[in-house]
């Protein structure tokens, strides 16, 4: 039987109320729109996109953090499923403790005066989750020290950190109430890259030790390219290319995933590799190209792109494409 | 011709929990139409080094007896930056021959003000223009570094530019002035990866059009493999290794810039392990005895480099690194 996935989205969209206009329509932008993706059981999902892309928002919806407009999505572990677009309060609750959202900077996440062990026990007390104090002692004491914190520390105060030990702080605040499904939203972007590396170690060990099922949220490809099995792009709140890693990254066939990954700098000083330069700049989510969303910046852009809405096809087991001209620009040799 | 000549910089802070010190003992030099990456993490160093170039740090500020920043100008004696006190002096370093880009430009314009007005403003005081020279000038350069209605933006304020333009505009005006040395602080940190590609491009054709000397200081090696010609590594304060760019790239001889580029994602090759740097970044208030990178060097020898200070070796011709280790059977291993 095959594994239902841990998230389902259908058609997902979240649309927010920019400003009333008593005389005109409603203000809206709809930041995500259309979204369908499976997140399967215990996979290092990536979703890359630039800023206003998109790609928080759908995460936050997926944590039913912002309310969901349109579409549903399921969740599904082995012991329960729930419909995320119209959960109860009981729901509701459990499903907090089974989701979590690691932030980006571990400075402005943790409480300045708080106890790195009240930070983390903090969710316990709040869900309820553990009879008495000892109870929650010992599970803080547990996930810390999986998150290679020194027991020594529990005791003093986040500002006594450095960057990368805070965001080890803040995954255990985030892992303690044992979630299955974690979004980390840029969790590694605030750090610096030789500390970076340390993190992203310990997420992958992690997700092997607790089965952990990742939304990965990054607009840095190289990072993305290491620890993600699956990565979906995201331009102006549309996905426009899912695809397993290597794929993605070998064979890309939507031309913006082809500019985001030649623009990327390479190390070597005598190869500024074959870039495919954008022109311009995102447009805003207030005001959405027709037809195709990416047609404005798009190199290879005609007249049925800016005026019919490509629809998802699929390259191969695993692999979409939302692009009218992909077979056309399909090419002998693969972008580096 | 060599433009800038720094000797000995040493910079200290005086703070309530005592003196720090954020840069110690760093010597480079720059010439004309060169572009130096200056490479580090935070706390290394690295803006408190460019920002003495213009005495821009804060008042607690101290320069050690040692410290020698001299620029050169076209056919004029060397200015001695750090012996310049009252404001008057200054100018010759603040915005006229040394300019600044910054790594937020919604920080660094004034948000009340239009950008036109900031740029004139600016041109008045250093060039002496009038304020209708100054303006043509100004739309000139927007122009030429890609902002399309140049004179239709000349009149918007910071807020009404997207982030890419902004920087554009940050860039357009600090080379206004026609600076002879150019200094750009993370200029596309902040910036979408397709905008900063963009914005490589447009400091590359800068220094090709301009030839003026620019220091760059990112933490993005890419960036830096990509615009400059030579890199300068620092941690913790102190220039640990430089050299030309396909130099200190290819063979780094410092185990802190081995560390470094291995610990960076790569795409080219998927399925080696990450490595970090083990341990974390030394507080300033707490710096190592010795060399300062011994708390997290691989390669350490107790007894040697928690006790001296290793000397700056010249490993080949411009390439240099400050290691025990270059000299001792080959160097460090890569």
């Amino acid at each position: 039987m095959i594994e239902k996935p841990l998230i389902s989205a259908k058609n997902l969209s979240v649309t927010f109320l920019l400003g009333k206009n008593i005389f005109g329509p409603k203000l809206t932008i709809q930041a995500v729109a259309d979204v369908t993706m499976d997140i399967p059981r215990k996979s290092f999902f990536g979703l890359v996109g630039e800023s206003g892309s998109g790609k928080t928002t759908f995460g936050r919806a997926l944590l039913n953090a912002v309310p969901i407009s349109g579409g549903n999505v399921q969740y599904n572990d082995d012991e329960v499923s729930y419909h995320l677009e119209r959960l109860t309060k009981a729901e509701l609750k459990d499903y907090r403790k089974r989701s979590q959202l690691i932030f980006q900077d571990p400075y402005a996440a943790l409480s300045p005066r708080m106890t790195v062990r009240d930070i983390i026990a903090e969710p316990l007390e709040v869900m309820g989750l553990m009879g008495s104090r000892e109870e929650t002692d010992e599970r803080v004491r547990e996930i810390a020290e999986k998150c290679r914190l020194n027991l020594e520390h529990l005791r003093r105060f986040p500002h006594a950190f450095s960057g990368g030990q805070r965001q080890r702080i803040s995954i255990a605040r985030a892992l303690v109430s044992n979630p299955k499904f974690v979004v980390a939203d840029e969790s590694v972007a605030a750090l610096d890259v030789s500390i970076q590396a340390d993190v992203l170690n310990l997420l992958k060990d992690l997700q092997n030790e607790l089965e952990l099922t990742y939304l990965f949220i990054s607009h840095d490809l190289s990072v993305v390219a290491h620890v993600c099995d699956n990565v979906a792009v995201m331009y102006l709140g549309r996905l426009v290319e899912t695809a397993p890693t290597r794929d993605l990254f070998f064979k890309p066939r939507h031309p913006y995933t082809k500019a985001l990954l030649s623009a990327i700098p390479s190390l070597d000083p005598d190869h500024s590799g074959n870039v495919q330069k954008l022109e311009g700049e995102i447009p805003s989510p207030a005001s959405v190209p027709s037809g195709c969303t990416f047609h404005t910046r798009c190199p290879h852009c005609n007249d049925i792109c800016k005026t019919v809405e490509p629809i998802v096809e699929p390259v191969a087991e695993g692999h979409n494409v939302v692009c009218h001209r992909w077979k056309e620009l399909e090419t002998p040799e693969p972008a580096n | 011709m060599t433009l800038l000549n720094v000797e000995n910089l040493t910079v200290q802070f005086d703070t309530d929990e005592g003196r720090i010190t954020a840069v110690d003992n760093v010597s480079f030099s720059l010439e004309s139409g060169q572009v130096m990456g200056l490479v580090g993490e935070s706390g290394s160093g690295k803006s408190v080094t460019a920002k003495a170039l213009m005495q821009l740090n804060p008042r607690n500020a101290v320069y050690n007896g040692q410290s020698k920043i001299s620029l050169t100008l076209l056919d004029d004696a060397p200015i001695d930056v750090l012996s310049l006190k009252t404001a008057k002096e200054l100018k010759v370093v603040r915005g006229g021959a040394v300019s600044m880009i910054f790594q937020e430009p919604m920080a660094s314009f004034a948000p009340a003000i239009t950008i036109g007005k900031q740029m004139v403003e600016q041109l008045v005081l250093h060039k002496n223009l009038t304020k209708a020279q100054a303006k043509k000038l100004s739309v000139d350069m927007l122009d030429r570094v890609g902002i399309s209605e140049a004179d239709k933006r000349f009149d918007q304020y910071a807020f009404e530019l997207s982030g890419g333009m902004r920087q554009r505009a940050m860039i357009a005006m600090a080379l206004s002035t026609r600076p002879k040395l150019l200094i750009a602080d993370e200029p596309t940190t902040a910036l979408d990866v397709t905008i900063q590609a963009q914005v490589i491009d447009l400091m590359k054709d800068i220094v090709a059009e301009f030839g003026m000397g620019i220091i760059f200081i990112t933490h993005d090696l890419g960036v830096i493999a990509q615009t400059a010609d030579k890199i300068a590594v620092m941690y913790l304060g102190e220039l640990v290794e430089q050299g030309s760019v396909r130099d200190v790239i290819r063979t780094p001889a410092h185990p802190y810039t081995q560390g470094l580029l291995n610990s960076l994602p790569k795409l080219e090759d998927l399925d080696k392990p990450l490595t970090p740097i083990p341990g974390d970044i030394p507080s300033p208030l707490e710096r190592p005895s010795g060399c300062v990178f011994h708390t997290r060097c691989p390669q350490v020898s107790m007894g040697r480099c928690n006790v001296d200070i290793p000397p700056s070796v010249h490993v080949k011709d411009g390439h240099k690194a400050s290691c025990f280790l270059i000299g001792d059977n080959g160097g460090p291993k890569l």
